[in-house]
């Protein structure tokens, strides 16, 4: 990314042309498409276009300085749209973070904490790395740990920091794990030595940190002899699929509807028992609208009898986000205290307005939103959130009791 | 192998240009240099060689000194190499015994080393020396001209050109392929900025080109395919059945209330499907030619073989109706085309944010002029589709225009098209209007004033480009009724959500659908946006890069009525200028064939990209014609006997030129 050495904000739009993020911040013809887009805009002092306006001009200060810098949650909606086909999430959020942080100024505490959590244990939560393989216990299939047991496996698996940690996202990790030893696939995890791939500190301008994990995981993964990557987290996909390569460090990386998609028939006879509900399908942010992958996660969800796949009205491209990517996990009180709402509650009201009774995700952090959304809005007793992994290992009878 | 040709009497002229190449070449050191050449007869260095005492000289030359060869060395021989060739003719030398070394252009303009420039102006002056001296005379061929033009689309820039080239007194076949001329000017309710009704402005000249004797006008029909080349195209064009004889159709439209469908059920395409048409129907009423069609997928008779045919029973004694009509194809030989085949209206449903398709009351421009038009759906109401008055109007410019995940390219007409909707909107409806624009772009005549005048009407402007449009709260998706516009106004600074109860797209306009198809049949370009491409975008803006086929209109870009008028007429002239020429020129570096060596093997005439070649079966050889020739020389290279041949690239006339280049290095 780009190091900003003065405040001019010209200069900083001036170099973020000459990066490889997207088309230069400069061609903005200021239509505020980006601003009307951007499910925070109306709450932010600056959005987007005006963000470019005052850079470009020259004055970075009111930028630097405004909370908005510390609103946006990567969900690509305005960078999609761009008429001039600037990349803003990308590309002006992280520089103008960076050079906030240069300049002396603190993001939000909790943020803060977080990327501390990272650079000390590897993980978000600040949990100590030996808990890493607390959700495989009890488990009924073999977890190769590579770390240990060097072995060329067909895929290496990232099971990422929530779906390791945090029990609601356990039960999915160990329904995945079932799933690909039911497919008969060779598989391996990293064990105690996985580290987050560091997604979300690249979007929030810790290029710093970030540069740090991708070389810890490049010491990691080259080490081992695996076919591909699946990763359960939509963000580290696109890390690992974008990001990475920056820094030279290409890997075959895929998300896991992606992965499961590939292996729809080898899926379609193990899939036995109907699972009855309406279902709507939430595109997640890096997946769906980052890389125009709309199909699999739906082609998943019908493979399983007794779903009724109905859609929200607004899906795929114009999907809204849960409000979680880019950092935006622990920028809640932040965006509510300047005015802006969790855009998971609002999510979760449109997808009960699509007449569905299960909300389908496929990224650990939507689990835990949309789960806590639905308490919040009252909707608790009439949306079940759901992976796309439980209703397929329900499906196969390869679920867990309590969550059934 | 320099010519041992004692005979040869070569005279070389050095250029100055002014100072463009005195000023880096040694003029002086090349004349003495070429003096030294093998059969140079005398050298001389000129200030002007083209100004006419420099072609004197030439001239005085050739007669007093017997000179039989000429080399210039001057700039390139796309300036002025028919200049001297034209001065050698003057002194009765062949005017192809004439060559030219540009030394400006491929020397002087791109060497800085004076020393360097000497050395490569010998170079390609002994390259020229040595070429002329294996040159023999040619003669000069001229092909007639067909005297008559084709307008392939027939919307205003067709019907514009087609009349110009008529009433200057040419016959012209106007080619269109909707079942009536008037293109999208037809749909149109009242032009920008003078609010002239379209229809009374366009139909006197749909009926002109209907009445005007030189021209012979093909509707329902497409351009199949096109042969020859400048001066003498063969175009097969593809007639559809219209299943009536147009020439004994009345245009009394009785067929059309005798059809056994006593309630029309079908999209009217001309009314954007707003409207329904029978089997039997004419796209507006002041049609040309005025004869309705037959849509063959629905009429009973052509579909199912059985109807009581009350169609013909309306026709009567004129007997009009023909249902074994076949389609077919006729061939016209024409000297120049004009393309004039218009544009195509950007379809805004890929843009999911403005829901278009999914909101009843989302529609395009188009769609709303036939709803303004009288001649409409609605005989120009403005309704919703709950057939009630809007009261609040949202228009959206920029529709698929500049918009970098469409056509990064400005539409160039929305922005004043919008402004006369919302005027129109204003005058029909007194509804409150909305404008939400990025740049209200109204560069033309007459065009800021109207903006003034609807700014003065009260239309409201918003600058800022609409993000999304649901329904109002409190109504689901498919809703009949209201609708919210949200909106960064960027002049008030604030995110501003707008109820109305009618969108209106101002969409873009691009190339039509088979541009490519079309490009390709005429063997022109498209420039990366898909519009063909001029030949210059100031110099030539209605040639193209195939001699003989001009381009008028929206085909070229998106342009208003005027503008597209006014490129038609230039088509027209260009037109007219070149099948006026009576005969053309034919480029003298054709192929031919030396009868004695070729073979017949035929390997030529499958190559030639011109279908110049044919076989002569009774002497078993390949036959050039070099009217159709352009000189490619593919059958040269190809020829596996040596036998094609090319005037002016002989091997020998191309290894001296090598020879020539590598021996002075």
């Amino acid at each position: 990314m780009t190091t900003v050495e003065s405040h001019d904000g010209k200069r900083l739009l001036e170099q973020l042309g000459a990066s490889d993020y997207g088309k230069p911040p400069l061609g903005c013809m200021q239509c505020g498409l980006c601003a009307a887009t951007c499910p925070l805009g109306p709450a932010m002092e600056l959005p987007p276009r005006k963000l470019i306006l005052y850079a470009a001009a020259g004055n970075l200060e009111p930028v630097l300085s405004s909370p908005a810098l510390w609103m946006c949650v990567a969900c690509y909606a305005c960078s999609k749209r761009c008429p001039r086909g600037i990349e803003l999430t990308e590309g002006l959020w992280p520089a103008l973070r960076d050079a906030a942080m240069q300049a002396g100024i603190q993001p939000p505490a909790e943020l803060q904490e977080t990327f501390q959590n990272v650079l000390k244990y590897g993980n978000v939560l600040g949990k100590s790395p030996r808990q890493r393989l607390d959700w495989t216990k009890g488990l009924d299939v073999r977890v190769l740990d590579l770390s240990r047991e060097p072995r060329p496996v067909d895929v290496l698996w990232l099971v990422g920091c929530y779906p390791s940690y945090y029990p609601r996202n356990q039960v999915v990790a160990r329904a995945f794990a079932r799933i690909l030893t039911e497919l008969g696939v060779s598989w391996g995890i990293l064990g105690a030595r996985e580290r987050s791939p560091g997604e979300c500190d690249r979007m929030f301008g810790e290029e710093g940190l970030f540069e740090t994990l991708v070389e810890q995981n490049r010491e990691l993964f080259d080490k081992q002899d695996f076919g591909k990557l699946v990763v359960l987290d939509p963000h580290a996909f696109r890390a690992l699929q974008s990001f990475y390569p920056r820094f030279g460090a290409w890997y075959p990386v895929q998300h896991y509807t992606m992965f499961l998609a590939e292996h729809l028939e080898q899926l379609r006879p193990l899939i036995v028992r109907p699972v009855e509900a309406v279902v709507t399908y939430h595109d997640n942010c890096c997946v769906g609208r980052r890389c125009g992958c709309y199909d699999p996660p739906r082609e998943l969800l019908q493979l399983i009898p007794g779903v009724k796949l109905v859609e929200m009205a607004r899906n795929r491209d114009d999907s809204l986000c849960c409000g979680g990517g880019g950092g935006g996990m622990w920028l809640d009180a932040h965006i509510v205290a300047h005015g802006g709402q969790r855009l998971s509650d609002e999510r979760v009201r449109q997808a009960a307005a699509s007449g569905a009774d299960t909300l389908a995700v496929s990224c650990p952090y939507e689990l835990s939103r949309f789960e806590d959304a639905a308490k919040v809005t009252g909707l608790e007793e009439r949306l079940k959130v759901r992976d796309i992994i439980e209703l397929l290992a329900e499906s196969m009878e390869l679920g867990e009791r309590s969550v059934s | 192998m320099i010519t041992s040709d004692e005979t040869l009497r070569i005279g070389v002229y050095v250029c100055h240009c002014g100072s463009n190449i005195a000023g880096t070449v040694d003029v002086e050191a090349l004349t003495k240099f070429a003096e030294g050449l093998p059969h140079v007869a005398l050298a001389r260095h000129y200030k002007y060689m083209c100004s006419d005492p420099g072609q004197e000289l030439v001239k005085r030359d050739i007669v007093e000194f017997g000179l039989n060869r000429i080399v210039v060395a001057a700039c390139s021989p796309n300036l002025h190499e028919a200049t001297f060739r034209r001065a050698a003719e003057d002194a009765g030398l062949n005017r192809f015994l004439v060559q030219i070394a540009n030394i400006r252009e491929q020397v002087a303009w791109v060497t800085e080393d004076r020393q360097e420039a000497l050395e490569k102006a010998e170079s390609h002056l002994g390259a020229a020396v040595r070429r002329v001296a294996r040159h023999v005379p040619l003669q000069r061929q001229f092909v007639r001209i067909v005297p008559r033009a084709m307008v392939v689309g027939g919307g205003i820039a067709g019907i514009q050109a087609a009349l110009t080239l008529a009433e200057a007194g040419r016959e012209v076949i106007l080619v269109e392929r909707e079942p009536s001329i008037g293109g999208h000017m037809a749909m149109f309710d009242k032009t920008f900025p003078t609010l002239d009704c379209a229809a009374c402005i366009l139909t006197p000249k749909m009926t002109a080109v209907k009445l005007h004797p030189n021209i012979k006008l093909l509707t329902y029909s497409t351009v199949e395919s096109v042969e020859g080349s400048v001066g003498n195209f063969r175009i097969k064009v593809k007639r559809k059945p219209r299943y009536i004889d147009e020439s004994l159709c009345v245009g009394c439209m009785q067929c059309i209330d005798g059809c056994a469908f006593t309630r029309a059920k079908f999209p009217n395409a001309f009314d954007q499907g707003l409207g329904l048409r029978k089997p039997v129907w004419i796209p507006f009423p002041q049609a040309v030619p005025p004869v309705p069609v037959v849509d063959p997928e629905v009429c009973l008779q052509i579909a199912r073989g059985k109807c009581k045919q009350g169609c013909v029973e309306a026709c009567g004694e004129r007997n009009a109706f023909r249902f074994d009509q076949q389609e077919r194809i006729e061939e016209y030989e024409v000297g120049a085309v004009v393309v004039a085949t218009g544009f195509h209206a950007f379809d805004p449903s890929v843009i999911s944010y403005y829901g278009y398709g999914k909101y009843p009351n989302v529609y395009t421009s188009l769609e709303v002029e036939r709803l303004l038009n009288a001649g409409g759906p609605t005989s120009g109401k403005l309704v919703l589709r709950d057939g009630s008055t809007p009261k609040r109007v949202g228009i959206i410019h920029c529709v698929g225009s500049r918009d970098a995940n469409y056509h990064a390219y400005c539409s160039r007409v929305c922005c004043m098209y919008a402004l006369k909707l919302a005027h129109l909107v204003r005058e029909k409806t007194e509804a409150e209007v909305y404008n939400c624009y990025i740049d209200i772009r109204a560069a033309g005549k007459g065009f800021e004033e109207f903006y003034n005048r609807v700014q003065n009407e009260g239309v409201q402007f918003v600058r800022g480009k609409v993000a999304d449009i649901t329904p109002a709260a409190g109504q689901g998706t498919s809703a009949e009724g209201g609708l919210v516009m949200k909106v960064d106004d960027t002049l008030l600074g604030s995110i501003r959500e707008i109820n109305v109860d009618m969108v209106i797209l101002a969409v873009a306009l691009e190339p039509q659908a088979d541009a490519n198809q079309v490009r390709r049949t005429f063997g022109i370009s498209c420039s990366a946006e898909g519009f063909f491409l001029e030949k210059h975008p100031k110099l030539a803006p209605v040639n193209t890069a195939n001699d003989g086929v001009l381009v008028a209109g929206a085909c070229q870009g998106a342009k208003d009525i005027p503008d597209t008028v006014a490129q038609a007429d230039a088509a027209a002239a260009k037109a007219l200028a070149l099948i006026d020429a009576g005969q053309i020129e034919l480029e003298p570096n054709t192929a031919w064939i030396e009868e004695d060596i070729c073979s017949g093997c035929k390997t030529c005439i499958n190559l030639c990209p011109y279908q110049a070649i044919r076989a002569d079966e009774e002497r078993k050889i390949a036959v050039v014609d070099p009217a159709l020739c352009k000189g490619c020389g593919t059958c040269v290279a190809a020829c596996p006997s040596g036998a094609a041949r090319q005037h002016l690239f002989g091997d020998e006339q191309i290894s001296e030129e090598l020879e020539g280049l590598m021996n002075y290095v």
